[in-house]
């Protein structure tokens, strides 16, 4: 872990610390009187580190990052949220969504809860509509890509489901023109269905219906108290004006704003 | 909160006395655990007379058992009624009370509620008592009644303080109230920050309205029934001028804070039919000589013909009309600065828009007999105020879910990268290596997973192998692992400066050391007693009687469970009692260090520590039990980590550690004039999560 790359990035951070630093020397150092008031009273908040870990803990452990769980558990010395084997369940069942192997997933999701995929119309809708997106990707990669699987695969299983709910035919109606028309020159709003973002976004879904069942909660934590502080900032400027606040209010990610896409984990 | 002793229970104050080091014979204990719940019925507990030395010093003595049920000598139960007469009657309001208290042994407090219900106003007095703490239930868990709460808190905890000082010098630790949540009772590392801070806090808070105002009201007003009531008493006005009338107002302004202020009225007598009560509310200086909505910022809905006034002589068709028996509501919501009326339970729609504060709940009464009731919230309401609190909340909390994030940080991120990075820094920051590591890893197979195209690279994402943050980590592990021998020896080879250049943390370093050598101690008794003493009482203590409070063996489970893994090294051929010695020659040497430090809040924490070696077992005693609370430990790394990072130039906190703390200032921010912010907080983000707990 520690190979040259990793020492060549150190070095890149502080250089542009270095370079945030002296931009911004007057608010950085400590105790000026430059300050501006809010970010003194930022500074006075007490943020309980119970609360934070808690939070790192339940994000783990809902969005199902199953080892980072279980190492945070015992660095932190909390209790594990759920037992390992379920958040590796789950990881797994999204893992092979992100994969775009759907069947593999509806499979896992079966096993883990026959019930799930019954009682939530849409969201077995959703799994098979990614279905049909792979297979026709996968049609179409090939050369003279035969179509056929893919209108089988739609007639079998999308077809007499949509029929029953509006948004159900728009979605399929998208989805079939992905076999009709030429992939590099498709509307954008079609376009779409094509990148890892569908994927995504349907394995977000399986989760969370996992755990609606499982634990009665959808989401992790962390999220509502990111758009709480978004919510909050956004009302703060639109409502109230006698309250001044700085234009940008910094989260100090370290200055390095976007992920290094230069660098490769070994 | 409808105990009516909030502070009743103060305990006695522990009696040893540390100058001589070693804690005298006498600390004995009573504390009257069950006296502040008037829904329990379970008894007082003794604790042993001996401390944990004496068998040391007087083997002969030794006592096999802890409790002493049978013990709890009248000298006791005494001495802890005049402490809590003392203390419940600070306004002379229940001369009463104090009379028939000692006649009671002190488990019957837990019918003395229904007992002085009985025989008078003894309850209300109680309840209504200026300094007793109430929550009206609409305002549950919201950051109004937070701050309150704390600031109540505080305030007693420095009227006690007062009245301590002047005794003699006494170890003690500070009772901890009984309110519905307990205190963010940390143990001593956070006695010395979070106190001061608070009694400045103190007048910044609105209080609620609690009574009405005999100071602010008109003419032949009698205020009755512990400030609650208000009667005309005086004689009938002359040539029945229509316009003229007797109001009052509330001792206190509606908190605006709160977001949505409510209160209700009932008519108790009146003579005919044809008087007029008005409720509302108006500014202070208003004239009260007229009914409350006459007057020029002032509002009212009046009982004699339905009708709501604004400030004006003429009113507008609003409700039905109200008399003897009825229940009138008035609410505001500082939000939309709309005020309602309800009547019977029964909401009667928007009454008028437009309201500001600062606005006292008034009534105003026009005819002799005229009586009435009003409930600030001590007792339920009959309209469903809690409701409609929800009902606000629950639109403040989908307009929060409907936020976009985009701008949090430029470029904008998606919300899963957003949240990912903050943790990934957090974990980096806080030098959890070994979950930055595994958190890198798994984002990065699910990228890797996402990609359409096998043969696109996908960048990675760089954990620091950071030398400092493994070294922070190792330092952490050490002490949560409860060796702080340890942690100091790696502090001081990794960062030599920190703990010379802070001070204080060295101090509650070494404090937790000496807490760790103790439960040592007690543990590795408790073991062997267990072991050894198979069938005698001991092993009944430990095994949980119903009488005695679960959480001290709970703890003794965890105690149990990770009696290997952390490390506590019992050396074999080590018995208690060497243990013991070993932490009362480590106290001693502490105390010699800081006896005659000038610092108050040195001392009481040293005083705090020790006086976990006066007790046998001390997971047992609920007066120290928290000292021994493994989420001190996590305090104090904290604290050092802290203090390194800062040693580093670093900046102490993480960008998530920052974004709650900016969180939480903008909510104030849009609470201040009763906006929507008083309708969320951090914290019901926090209660999300299933209660975590330390291992």
């Amino acid at each position: 872990m520690s190979s040259p790359f990793v020492r060549e990035f150190e070095e890149q951070l502080r250089s542009t610390k270095d370079l945030l630093d002296r931009r911004m020397t007057s608010s950085t150092s400590t105790a000026t009187p430059m300050k501006h008031d809010f970010t003194r009273q930022v500074e006075e908040v007490q943020v309980p580190k119970d609360d934070i870990n808690a939070l790192i803990l339940d994000y783990l452990t809902m969005a199902g990052y199953s080892n980072a769980a279980k190492k945070f558990s015992k660095e932190a010395r909390l209790k594990p949220q759920q037992d390992h084997a379920s958040i590796v369940a789950r990881q797994q069942i999204q893992h092979s969504i992100h994969q775009g192997d759907v069947q593999t997933a509806i499979e896992a999701l079966n096993d883990l809860d026959p019930e799930i995929l019954d009682m939530d119309e849409s969201l077995h809708f959703a799994l098979l509509r990614l279905q049909l997106v792979e297979l026709i990707r996968t049609c179409h990669a090939a050369p003279g890509g035969d179509i056929q699987p893919a209108l089988d695969f739609a007639t079998e299983h999308l077809g007499p489901r949509a029929p029953t709910n509006e948004k159900f035919m728009r979605d399929l109606e998208e989805t079939m023109s992905l076999l009709v028309f030429k992939h590099d020159t498709l509307d954008p709003s079609i376009a779409v269905l094509l990148k890892p973002d569908l994927r995504r976004d349907v394995a977000d879904k399986v989760n969370k219906a996992i755990l609606d069942r499982q634990v009665w909660r959808r989401d992790a934590a962390i999220r509502d108290l990111v758009q709480m502080r978004a919510w909050s900032e956004d009302t703060v400027r639109k409502e109230t004006t006698k309250k001044d606040i700085p234009a940008r209010i910094d989260l100090s990610l370290d200055g390095d704003d976007h992920l290094p896409e230069d660098v490769v984990m070994t | 909160m409808s105990n009516p002793f909030p502070h009743g229970s103060a305990g006695l104050p522990l009696d040893a006395s540390f100058t001589g080091y070693i804690p005298s014979m006498r600390s004995s204990y009573a504390s009257i655990t069950s006296a502040t719940n008037p829904n329990s019925t379970s008894t007082s507990t003794s604790q042993p007379r001996a401390n944990r030395l004496s068998h040391l010093l007087n083997p002969a003595h030794e006592m096999n058992s802890d409790l002493y049920p049978g013990r709890l000598s009248s000298m006791f139960q005494n001495h802890a009624m005049e402490l809590e007469r003392g203390s419940s009657t600070p306004d002379g309001n229940m001369p009463s009370l104090g009379a028939r208290v000692p006649q009671l042994p002190p488990f019957s407090r837990a019918f003395q509620k229904y007992m002085n219900g009985g025989t008078g106003d003894g309850l209300w007095a109680s309840q209504y008592r200026p300094s007793a703490f109430f929550t009206p239930s609409y305002l549950k868990g919201s950051s109004y009644i937070q701050k309150l709460e704390e600031a109540h808190k505080a305030k007693q905890a420095q009227k006690e303080g007062q009245q301590q000082s002047g005794g003699t010098h006494v170890s003690q630790v500070i009772p901890g109230s009984t309110h519905t949540k307990p205190v963010s009772h940390h143990g001593m590392t956070y006695d010395l920050i979070e106190r001061a801070p608070l009694l400045e806090e103190d007048d910044s808070i609105a209080p609620l309205p609690t009574r009405w105002n005999k100071d602010d009201k008109h003419g032949g007003l009698e205020v009755m029934g512990d400030g609650q009531e208000v009667k005309y008493t005086g004689p009938k006005p002359v040539g029945e001028r229509e316009h003229e009338a007797c109001a009052i107002r509330a001792d206190h302004p509606m908190p605006a804070e709160a977001g949505i202020y409510y209160f209700e009225v009932t008519i108790l007598s009146r003579k005919r039919d044809d008087t007029t009560i008005s409720v509302g509310f108006s500014h202070r200086p208003v004239s009260l000589a007229r009914l409350p909505g006459w007057e020029t910022d002032s509002y009212g809905y009046h009982g004699d013909d339905g009708h709501v006034y604004a400030g004006h002589q003429s009113g507008k068709v609003y409700g039905p009309t109200f008399g003897v028996g009825d229940t009138v509501g008035c609410g505001v919501n500082f939000k939309n600065g709309t005020a309602f009326f309800t009547k019977n339970g029964i909401h009667l729609g928007t009454a008028c828009r437009d309201v500001k504060g600062p606005i006292y709940p008034a009534v105003g009464l026009k005819k002799q007999n005229e009586h009435i009731r009003v409930n600030f919230g001590h007792t339920p309401f009959n309209f469903d105020i809690d409701g409609l609190m929800q009902s606000e909340r629950n639109k403040v909390k989908q307009e929060i879910s409907g936020t976009s994030i985009d701008k949090l940080v430029s470029p904008p991120l998606s919300e899963t990268d957003l949240i990912q990075r903050l943790v990934l820094q957090f974990l980096q920051h806080d030098g959890y290596v070994e979950t930055a590591r595994a958190f890198a890893e798994e984002i990065h197979g699910e990228k890797q997973a996402l990609r359409i195209d096998p043969s696109t690279q996908v960048g990675g994402i760089n954990v620091k192998d950071d030398e400092d943050a493994t070294r922070r980590q190792r330092i952490r592990r050490a002490i949560l692992g409860g060796d702080v021998d340890q942690a100091l020896k790696y502090t001081n080879i990794y960062y030599p400066h920190v703990l010379e250049d802070n001070e204080q943390v060295h101090f509650r370093l070494r404090c937790c050391k000496f807490i760790e050598m103790v439960r040592k101690s007690a543990e590795f008794n408790n073991n062997n007693h267990s072991a050894t003493n198979g069938s005698n009482s001991v092993i009944k203590k430990s095994n949980g009687r119903p009488r005695m409070d679960d959480t001290p063996n709970e703890m003794d489970l965890d105690e149990n469970v990770l009696s290997n893994d952390d490390k506590m090294e019992t050396e074999e051929g080590m018995d208690a009692d060497a243990l013991l010695l070993d932490a009362v020659q480590y106290g001693k040497r502490l105390q010699a260090e800081f006896m005659s430090d000038p610092r108050k809040e040195i001392r009481k924490t040293l005083e705090d520590v020790f006086s976990l070696l006066a007790y046998q077992n001390p997971f047992h005693v609920k007066e120290v039990a928290h000292l021994l609370d493994k989420r001190n430990r996590v305090a104090v790394a904290e604290e050092l980590n802290s203090a390194i990072l800062m040693s580093l130039g670093k900046s102490s906190r993480s960008a998530l550690e920052n974004l709650y703390g900016q969180t939480s200032v903008l909510l104030d921010y849009l609470r201040e004039d009763g906006g929507s912010g008083s309708f969320v907080t951090v914290q019901s983000v926090m209660d999300e999560i299933p209660k975590s707990q330390l291992f």
